[in-house]
Parts: structure tokens; C-alpha cells; sequence
């Protein structure tokens, strides 16, 4: 360390000046690397900027300010939601009860304010029920070795079956304007959805990019006995990740019943989880483990919206989109395994 | 070369007896190891190397005897209590995380810290000073580990070890997957390791590679231990009968 004491007081120096003096191999090899890991957000944004560009040429409409904060606000739960989720899949799990967990946030909470609970102390409670139901996938992933795609699978049908049950299939509603109001406003013409997308998505940036839990995800998720063997505590790691995803996406539906003044018990649900699970994969994270971005799976969550937003723009039945989003799923996927076995060269 | 050795020894195992049901993989195993010193592990398939492996770094609890650190008794139940005991285990299978690169895997378990935040530059910085250390030439701190060769990475796992500050440093089989040049350079880095007064334990099934590096041999055979000889002591044949049982001491 202190041997690199002088070199560090060096770097820490004025930004301008430390980057004259970059050699330029460092700032080469910088350059590659940043390229190398954005290879496939690259091949995402120019895929999106043909669809942008086949769209508008369509219908002038299509980038208008009105339509881009409508693609924008289409996109926002499923990105809020898709964030978690790049955390699981980084760490080599994944969560097949978002779309349930979803509803349950928004039903609990709902129920709980037409039952008098003040909105705030309602909105933390369905948090909470979303994080318990969150440990418990993780639970028994880890302690009962039920696969997390089984754990989650079963915890989706047990918690949308039991809202479905107590709310007798229809939808709560009767909400207090304040918290309603805080799923239809604007900011400077900015709806405040994509405010707190847009502030989810910096926090789970920074969770994954600059905080040991996205380091210890990128370890336990690229090799999980690695990770273990040299003191990552792994199924501490995952209880966090399962409540923290299950807290969100439940946080995610009830912006959504505040969005539309009523939860429905059908909200989410497998739609959600699929949207929001391909999404993630196609932002190029990988069902593997070890790797992926937020902002890959902003642009996968955008992808989404511009896709079905744009093909009803120029007048193309929006049925028509599960093509487009299958056609492009499988690419993503088939082009992480192509980088893996280029770039992996496994002694095993 | 005469061990360094210290007024208790790093590492001291008495009595250590392990079974799996009714197979006893480990029985009444005694062995010490010092600082400055290399001990190496040898034996036969099935002769218990592995299983005496995982007791010391805490992945099997034994059901008998007792471990010593620097003359005191500890329990390890855990890999994590192990390290904190100052024994760092290099597996076999390397226990690196292939997508994530050299730095990272470096401090894997103990990412240094700058407030909430880990702090990326000093990893770097740490990092290429170990590796600086070892002699070791890797161009950049940033390099994938699944990038690199079977050797490049198991030094980077001798080089893990020494940086997560342990003391005794327990080496499962070095060189299964390296070939000649790199088997050398191995051995280059453990030699370097006993300069630095750690105590290395090292498993192999290599007995010139053992004779070229270690003091001391410990020879397993059917879960015992079957004797232990000083390298300047002993014969590569009178090893290779102990392993085989051809000679056997009495007990």
C-alpha cells in the first residue's frame, strides 16, 4: 500500500491533468474494455434505432413527445420490476412469482387503506409482504434445495390463488387521492412513474456496479462453490436478493394500483413475469449467472414498449409482437452462449 | 534448507479422525507443519489426502481430535473460519469465478471497502502488488480469469491465498493440470511462499515435483498416517514402498 502511496496521490489529482498524462496503452486498453462488455448493448441499441426509425417512418407521429412518454410510462413497472430481477439472474437464480408478487403489493396494500390503514404505513406493509414472500422462495431454495424456477413457480400460484381467493377475483379500489395521486402525477411534464423508475434504476446501478452485494452477486451467480469456499456467505447472499426482489416487485404493483386507482388480483401476473424475465435476458444478462447490466435491461424493458407501442403507431395488430419479442429473445440468448464459449476457455 | 521454525508450530493436527458412516476416511492423524516450512501430503488414491484437506480447511469437522493454530485449539466449521484462522486452501478446482477477472477474484470474500462502496482502485492497486510480489506477469489486473491458462490460473490462487493473509497455506494437488514450464513456475511461487515464512501443505501426487520442493513428506495410506520423512532423510524409493505399503512401520 504504501509503497502506492505516491501513485494514488497522483491519480486522485485534478481529472484534467491525470488524463493528459494517461499513456496511451492504459487508455487503450481502457477503451477496449468498455466496448468489449457494452458488445451487445451496442447490437440492443442499434436494433432499437432501426425499430425507432422503421416506426417513424410509418406513422410521423411515433416520436413525438407525447408518444415517447407513453412508451416511456408503458415501460416503467416492467423495468422497476426488471431490476430485482437482473440481480437474481446476475447471481445465478431466478423468479418466476414476480408477476404474482406484484399483485399481492398492490392488493395488500390496497386492502389494507379501504380498511383505514394510512396510505404510507399501508404502502411499507405491502412492501413487506413482498419481501417475506421473497425470503420464503429464497428459503426454500436454499434450505429444502427446491429449484428457484420450482420455488418461485410454486410461491406464484400460491399467492396469486390467495389474493384471487380473498378478494373473490375482483378489484380493490376507494384509495386516498394523496397516494393515488402519487401514481398520476407529472413533474415538468414528466410523469412521476418514470421518476421512480429512473431512481430505482441508479440505486440498483449503483447495488450491482459499486456495492459488494453486486460483487458478490457477479461471484455467486459465475461460480456459486467458488464464491462459497472463499467466505461469501451464499445463502445469506440469496435471502437477500429473493426479499429484496419480492419487496419490489410488490412496490411495483402498488404504484401500479396508484396508477389506476384499483388493484386487480389478476395484475402481473405470468405477463409480467415473462416480459419482465425476457426483457432482463435480452438487456444481456445471462440465464447463466455472473453477468448483466441495469441499463442493458432498461434497454430490454424499452425494446418491449417500443415494440408494442410502434406496431399499434403504424397500424400492425400489436398481436403481432410476441413474434418480434420471441425472434429476439432467442438471438439474445444464442448470442451470450456464442461470447461464453469464445470467451471461456473451461478446463472442464 | 532448514525450516525456520517457530516456538509452537503454524499448523498441528493430533489425533484427527473422520468417518462417513462406517467408512473411516481419516484415523488418529497427527502431523505439524512450522513456518518456513513445506510439508507435503502423499498417498494413494483413497489414502485420505482429501478428506485431510477438507478437515483443515474447515469443510469436514473431524469427529475426533483436535487442530491447532499457533499452539492454540480452534474449531473450524466453516471455509470462512478457517481463513479467519489464517489457513487458505487452494482447491484443486481453483475455486475461481471464470466471467469476473483477476482483481475481483483476488479479493473474492473480502472486498476492501471505501464507505458503501467497494473500492475498485485499491483492489487493482493490491492486487498487481501481490502479483508483483510472486513475480508473476500478468498484463492487466482487468483480465478475465477465463482468459487464462490452467497455470496463470492457479497462480493467481496461490496469489489469492497469500493476500487474503493467511499464515499456513494448503495447496490441493498444484500441478494435476499444469504442464512442465508451468509445474516450475509453481514450484518457483511456493518456494517463494516458504521465504516468506508461511507455512505450505502441499498435496500431490508428483513425487519428483515433492522431492524438488518440500522439507518434510508426510505418506498417507488407507487413512493413516504412514510415516514421515525428511526429504534430505529419505529416498524417492523408500516413499513410493510407504505409499504402496510395501514397508510399513509399526505403530
Amino acid at each position: 500500500m504504501t509503497a502506492n502511496g505516491a501513485t494514488t496521490t497522483t491519480a486522485s489529482g485534478p481529472r484534467s491533468a491525470s488524463l493528459g498524462q494517461t499513456p496511451r496503452p492504459g487508455a487503450l486498453a481502457w477503451l477496449t474494455r468498455f466496448l468489449r462488455d457494452r458488445a451487445q448493448l451496442a447490437g440492443l441499441v442499434a436494433v432499437l434505432i432501426g425499430l425507432l426509425a422503421v416506426f417513424q417512418i410509418g406513422n410521423p407521429v411515433f416520436l413525438s413527445t407525447g408518444n415517447i412518454l407513453e412508451i416511456l410510462r408503458a415501460s416503467t413497472l416492467y423495468f422497476i420490476v426488471a431490476c430485482p430481477m437482473t440481480l437474481v439472474l446476475v447471481s445465478g437464480g431466478l423468479d418466476f412469482s414476480a408477476g404474482a408478487l406484484f399483485a399481492t403489493g398492490g392488493v395488500s396494500a390496497g386492502l389494507m387503506m379501504v380498511a383505514g390503514v394510512p396510505w404510507p404505513l399501508a404502502v411499507i406493509l405491502g412492501v413487506g409482504v413482498g419481501c417475506a414472500l421473497g425470503a420464503i422462495n429464497a428459503w426454500l431454495s436454499v434450505h429444502l434445495r427446491v429449484p428457484p424456477l420450482i420455488a418461485t413457480l410454486g410461491m406464484f400460484f400460491v399467492a396469486s390463488g390467495t389474493i384471487t381467493l380473498i378478494t373473490s377475483g375482483s378489484s380493490v379500489y376507494g384509495f386516498p387521492k394523496a397516494f393515488t395521486d402519487l401514481g398520476q402525477g407529472f413533474l415538468l411534464g414528466v410523469p412521476f412513474l418514470v421518476l421512480y423508475a429512473v431512481i430505482i434504476g441508479v440505486v440498483f446501478w449503483i447495488l450491482l456496479e459499486k456495492t459488494s452485494l453486486g460483487y458478490d452477486a457477479r461471484a455467486v451467480g459465475g461460480n456459486r462453490a467458488a464464491a462459497s469456499a472463499n467466505g461469501i456467505r451464499v445463502n445469506r447472499h440469496d435471502l437477500i436478493i429473493y426479499s429484496m426482489m419480492g419487496g419490489i416487485a410488490a412496490l411495483a404493483g402498488i404504484m401500479g394500483a396508484a396508477r389506476l386507482s384499483s388493484a386487480n388480483p389478476a395484475a402481473g401476473g405470468t405477463a409480467l413475469t415473462f416480459q419482465v424475465v425476457t426483457a432482463v435476458i435480452i438487456g444481456g444478462t445471462s440465464l447463466f449467472g455472473g453477468i448483466g447490466s441495469i441499463g442493458g435491461s432498461a434497454l430490454g424493458a424499452l425494446l418491449f414498449a417500443v415494440i408494442n407501442n410502434g406496431l399499434v403507431v403504424i397500424n400492425v395488430n400489436s398481436l403481432a409482437q410476441n413474434i418480434f419479442v420471441g425472434v429476439i429473445l432467442v438471438s439474445a440468448v444464442a448470442i451470450d452462449q456464442f461470447r461464453r464459449r469464445r470467451q471461456f476457455t473451461s478446463r472442464r | 534448507m532448514v525450516a525456520l521454525t517457530g516456538p509452537e508450530p503454524a499448523l498441528e493436527l493430533r489425533g484427527v479422525t473422520k468417518r462417513f458412516g462406517r467408512v473411516t476416511a481419516l484415523e488418529d492423524v497427527s502431523l505439524t507443519v512450522s513456518r518456513g516450512e513445506i510439508l507435503a501430503i502423499v498417498g494413494d488414491n483413497g489414502a485420505g489426502k482429501s478428506t485431510l484437506i477438507k478437515a483443515i480447511s474447515g469443510v469436514h469437522r473431524p469427529d475426533e481430535g483436535e487442530i491447532l493454530v499457533e499452539g492454540e485449539p480452534v474449531t473450524l466449521s466453516s471455509p470462512a473460519d478457517a481463513r479467519s484462522a489464517g489457513i487458505a486452501t487452494v482447491f484443486q478446482d481453483l475455486a475461481l469465478v471464470e466471467c469476473l477477472d483477476v482483481s475481483t477474484n483476488m479479493f473474492l470474500g473480502q472486498f476492501p471497502r471505501r464507505g458503501w462502496f467497494v473500492d475498485r482502485k485499491k483492489m487493482d492497486l493490491e492486487s498487481r502488488r501481490f502479483l508483483d510480489e510472486l513475480k508473476v506477469t500478468v498484463a492487466d489486473v482487468h483480465t478475465q480469469i477465463g482468459m487464462l491458462s490452467g497455470g496463470q490460473r492457479q497462480i493467481i490462487s496461490i496469489a489469492r491465498a497469500v493476500r487474503a493473509g493467511a499464515t499456513t497455506i494448503l495447496l490441493d494437488e498444484p500441478t494435476a493440470a499444469l504442464g512442465v514450464r508451468e509445474t516450475m513456475h509453481a514450484g518457483n511461487i511456493i518456494a517463494t511462499l516458504r521465504e516468506a515464512n508461511n507455512a505450505v501443505i502441499c498435496v500431490s501426487h508428483d513425487i519428483e515435483f515433492v522431492f524438488k520442493i518440500a522439507d518434510r513428506i508426510v505418506v498417507m495410506r488407507l487413512g493413516k498416517v504412514a510415516g514421515i520423512r525428511t526429504v534430505a532423510e529419505t529416498t524417492r524409493d523408500e516413499i513410493i514402498a510407504l505409499i504402496t505399503g510395501t514397508k510399513q512401520e509399526a505403530a
